[in-house]
């Protein structure tokens, strides 16, 4: 799994490839917590690189949603692969988690 | 952490008289400063009673040629008295006879005679390194050791809350087993009896793996009981447990979790899903049907949530397996995933009239597809069986 992050004015897009899984959880939260920008700067987490994610891993994003929303900001996702957007689906997240198209639609989602 | 600190303890063993004067002259300053401390013993036996009272010595510097007790003989008692100390031996220049066969018997250096200070300070310092590290493994491998009692007490804890039978009648029949990874998982699945004669049927996935994740699994199955017993309606079950979850649930852990009650006499089946995987229906021909996904989010991460239920009537002959993600998320050795088509395939050609008997033909199917991967997630399935 690599986490790369890159700061659009407003909001950090970071992008996920590899596999989130019980193994790395601990890696992706920490890579994710240290991509958090300034207080109110909202995060879109670009999973078009991510071929697989555990409960363990949707266990984080929602760490990483709930740090966010002490900041008074929020956390969206987008790219979803199709398996990645059945996980959603039916774990329910993607009632938690605003999920988007891609980043453009992500970051007007967000209002950035 | 080694667990031993300065000054280290040394012990000098020489029947001569003059070494203990020049040592205790010639390392006056690390004395002095606290680095090491000089004991002293004329012979091996001597030597073995200050290694018995003292457990603190660290290092055994000891001539070869002693009465009573030569450091030869003394090489092969020090790791029954004490088997993490290192030992130096001094011998005679170009002893090489004495030197090998001190090294063989476990020395982990030597000196010789006439003693050089120096040198003498350098391999002193070797050895303690050497002393140091080792210990430093030895801890860590006793941390490691203390961490998989603690994982083997989570997998325990994991494996009592699963029942050992199931109830049994003439108009249904229930089955279900869970193959735990290695890791300790979070999958549990639960059969109880209601009232009336109506089973409750529960099969769930915690977040995450280890100690948290197995008290957070005790206690979703604990909470669903008790709303199970108390309420019976599965929509009304998963708001109770979703709510009681949530509570102080800091860790943002979270359950998913499908919650059925079956009517033996009715063969009426009501589901609620709580972000879980759709059960599958097989038919008497052997055709799978994907119950439908009643929209429910996972439980402990929202309060207040509302939860649909469904309800169908199975016809006798019918299967219902409700299963977590380690059935279709299985990998083989190519990264493919055991999916949901591989499952509603199984029993396309045939298949078998026991609930039993299909769980079986569900978790050996798995298990070939896996072959040699390693298995990274628990294994759940439960088979429930209509009779007429």
């Amino acid at each position: 799994m690599e986490l790369s992050s890159e700061n659009t004015g407003g909001a950090v897009i970071v992008k996920a490839v590899g596999r989130v899984d019980g193994a790395n959880a601990r890696d992706f939260h920490e890579g994710l917590e240290a991509s958090i920008g300034a207080d109110g700067e909202s995060m879109v987490l670009d999973f078009e690189g991510l071929s697989y994610i555990s409960s363990a891993g949707l266990r984080v994003v929602l760490l990483v949603a709930k740090t966010l929303q002490q900041q008074r900001a929020k956390l969206a996702v987008c790219s979803l692969s199709d398996s990645i957007r059945e996980v959603f689906e039916i774990s329910g997240f993607d009632k938690i988690v605003p999920v988007y198209a891609d980043t453009g639609d992500a970051m007007s989602g967000l209002g950035v | 952490m080694s667990g031993i600190q300065p000054p280290y303890k040394i012990l000098v063993v020489d029947d001569e008289p003059d070494l203990q004067p020049l040592v205790q002259q010639r390392m006056r300053r690390y004395v002095r400063s606290g680095q090491y401390q000089f004991t002293f013993a004329q012979n091996g036996v001597e030597a073995l009673e200050c290694l018995r009272q003292d457990d603190e010595i660290v290092i055994v510097l000891s001539d070869i040629n002693m009465p009573k007790m030569d450091g030869l003989a003394l090489l092969d008692q020090i790791p029954k008295v004490n088997p993490n100390i290192r030992s130096v031996i001094i011998s005679a220049y170009g002893d090489m006879k004495n030197i090998r066969t001190a090294m063989n018997r476990g020395a982990f250096d030597f000196v010789t005679k006439p003693v050089d200070f120096d040198d003498l300070k350098l391999t002193i310092d070797r050895t303690l390194q050497q002393l140091l590290e080792w210990r430093d493994a030895l801890g860590a491998r006793d941390r490691l050791v203390a961490l998989q009692n603690e994982l083997n007490v989570a997998s325990q804890m994991q494996q009592s809350i699963l029942p050992k039978s199931f109830p049994e009648g003439s108009d249904f029949e229930i089955y279900a087993s869970m193959k735990p990874a290695r890791s300790v998982g979070g999958d549990f699945f639960d059969v109880m009896r209601l009232e009336g004669g109506v089973l409750g049927l529960a099969v769930a996935d915690v977040s995450d793996k280890g100690v948290p994740a197995a008290l957070f699994m005790m206690s979703s199955r604990t909470l669903l009981k008790g709303s199970a017993i108390g309420l019976g309606n599965p929509s009304e079950v998963l708001a109770e447990v979703n709510n009681l979850l949530c509570e102080d649930n800091e860790t943002a852990m979270f359950v998913t979790l499908i919650y059925a009650v079956y009517d033996p006499s009715t063969r009426m089946l009501t589901f609620a899903n709580g972000g879980h995987n759709t059960p599958v229906l097989i038919d008497g021909d052997g055709n799978a049907t994907r119950l439908p996904l009643t929209g429910g989010v996972a439980l402990g991460l929202v309060p207040d949530l509302e939860y649909e239920q469904m309800s169908v009537t199975l016809s006798p002959g019918d299967h219902v397996i409700l299963y977590t993600d380690g059935v279709t998320e299985a990998m083989n050795e190519a990264e493919e995933e055991f999916g949901m088509d591989r499952l509603e395939g199984l029993f396309s050609q045939s298949r078998p009239d026991e609930a039993r008997a299909v769980n079986d033909v569900i978790f050996d199917a798995v298990m070939d597809f896996a072959g040699d991967a390693p298995q990274s997630d628990d294994i759940t399935c439960m088979t429930l069986r209509a009779e007429g």
